[in-house]
């Protein structure tokens, strides 16, 4: 369970300062997947960083068990906006970097194997297409056998197969493996596509403007039906009245 | 890459056989030993001119190790550190244009006159090379690449292990190539400044100095600086490629 109460995060000091999320209220269930929406710039990432205890909030806390998060915890895994894969590392050496950062010695072999990467371990990131490039991150991500999953962007910048891939990825593994995940997009579609609920923030700094419960999620079906529809059409209403 | 070398190599001495026919036709006596007279000479001082050489790749060496060992992890965490980078930058930038070979007669005071102040001179000069460009390098890691490994836990050391450094060591190679010139120099001119005889210990630098008055046996001990040149050049490009093959390939594509 993720609970994040009264966050507040302020960027620079005194005449300066830019609040990027302000008394922010989540909750997210164990097992639940969330997405988190909102216009471009808005304090969605640093959220995430929150969350993953990359940044210490100015005030308010998240929990993430029951348990203050101060600094980075190792039963949660962050996958990056473009993958943030390490150039100068193979894709297996990519694969095991959070691993081997935790002093941990097994090898991502079979994760490699089950994201369709078998046979690519000794390749560069500059040699793989950008879906491989992706599954790599999730690939790193997945080795730590995280019990909470963030998810920056997993899709972004991708043509609209590779995006599809991608997504039915992220469900499939959701349904596998049952983490708790957050998951912050930009794309309306895929909000409805993979969030159990859909948190939506206003523009910088974040808060909390709708939640949309979006019971129908959670087969790649979904996608083609009049409730997806629906709800796409709801979550855009939503977001333009709020101005991007 | 050898034949493009061995075609560069024939390129030179054609050129330098036809500017010593030339200055000898216009002045009316030899200015430019041609390159076989320079050839022979070298064959007659071989082992001389072999010593000279050794003593001066190993100087060399030792001066290029020296000067990473040191300059690298200075380089890489101003750079790095912000904090660092704003108080050590100016003191860097102030030292870094002042060239060791002027302040040789301190540095013999400092030294004294045996194989240190050689070493130091030649280590002064490589070493602002490599500070300045592994802390350029260091300044524009990608901020996504740091998030990566500290969202894993990582500690500073880890940082700079997974990130900063293999981050930044094309760039420093590249630079330490392009300072090789620069170091030879350097090599040549601590070579040069000490002693008079040509005994154990003397480098090319030496060599060319005691030979002054035989311009045949002189000019092979500068084309002895030019291979020298050469040699740390290609060595430290086959180094480049093995410590960062990801450079060297190319998208293969994929799914």
């Amino acid at each position: 369970m993720i609970e994040v109460d009264g966050l507040t995060i302020v960027y620079g000091r005194a005449g300066a300062a830019v609040p990027a999320v302000a008394g922010l209220a989540i909750e997210v269930d164990t097992y639940e997947l969330v997405a988190v929406v909102g216009p471009s710039g808005c304090g969605k990432t640093t959220l995430l960083f929150a969350i993953d205890g990359l940044l210490t909030p100015t005030a308010g806390r998240v929990r993430i068990h029951g348990e203050e998060v101060r600094g980075v915890r190792r039963d949660v895994a962050l996958i990056l906006q473009d993958a943030g894969l390490l150039p100068w590392k193979t894709v297996r050496a990519n694969a095991e970097l959070s691993l081997r950062i935790q002093g941990r010695k097994e090898p991502a072999t079979k994760v490699l194997a089950d994201l369709g990467l078998a046979g690519f371990e000794k390749r560069f990131p500059s040699e793989l297409s950008e879906g491989m490039k992706r599954r790599v991150g999730i690939a790193r991500a997945l080795a730590l056998q995280p019990r909470v999953m963030l998810m920056d962007e997993p899709t972004a910048n991708l043509d609209s197969i590779t995006r599809e891939h991608i997504q039915n990825l992220i469900l499939g593994l959701w349904w596998e493996l049952g983490f708790t995940g957050i998951l912050v997009t930009h794309d309306i579609e895929e909000a409805v596509f993979l969030g159990k609920r859909i948190l939506v923030l206003s523009s910088r700094p974040a808060r909390v403007v709708e939640v949309v419960d979006n019971p129908g999620m959670g087969e790649p079906g979904y996608r083609g039906t009049p409730e997806f529809v629906a709800q796409v059409a709801h979550l855009r209403q939503v977001l333009g009245g709020n101005g991007p | 890459m050898i034949l493009r070398y061995l075609v560069a190599m024939v390129v030179i001495t054609a050129v330098w056989a036809g500017v010593s026919w030339l200055l000898e036709v216009v002045r009316g006596r030899q200015i430019l030993p041609t390159p076989w007279d320079t050839a022979i000479a070298a064959g007659e001082t071989l082992s001389v001119l072999a010593a000279a050489f050794g003593t001066s790749a190993l100087r060399f060496l030792i001066a290029l190790a020296v000067a990473f060992v040191l300059g690298l992890p200075l380089g890489l965490a101003v750079g790095f550190e912000p904090k660092l980078d704003r108080y050590l930058s100016p003191l860097i930038y102030l030292l870094y244009p002042m060239p060791p070979v002027a302040l040789l007669l301190f540095l013999y005071l400092a030294f004294g006159l045996g194989e240190v102040v050689r070493l130091v001179v030649v280590v002064m000069a490589l070493f602002f090379q490599v500070v300045v460009a592994a802390q350029g390098a260091a300044k524009y890691v990608v901020p996504s690449h740091i998030t990566a490994v500290r969202s894993a836990g990582a500690t500073r050391w880890q940082i700079y292990r997974h990130v900063v450094l293999p981050a930044t060591l094309p760039s420093v190679l590249t630079a330490a190539r392009v300072s090789v010139g620069l170091g030879i120099t350097m090599l040549y001119i601590a070579e040069t400044k000490l002693g008079v005889l040509l005994g154990p210990g003397a480098g090319l630098g030496r060599f060319i100095e005691y030979y002054t008055f035989r311009g045949d046996i002189s000019l092979a001990g500068v084309v002895g600086l030019a291979l020298l040149g050469l040699l740390f050049y290609v060595v430290l490009e086959l180094l480049e490629r093995i410590l960062c093959r990801w450079k060297f390939v190319g998208a293969r594509g994929g799914t």
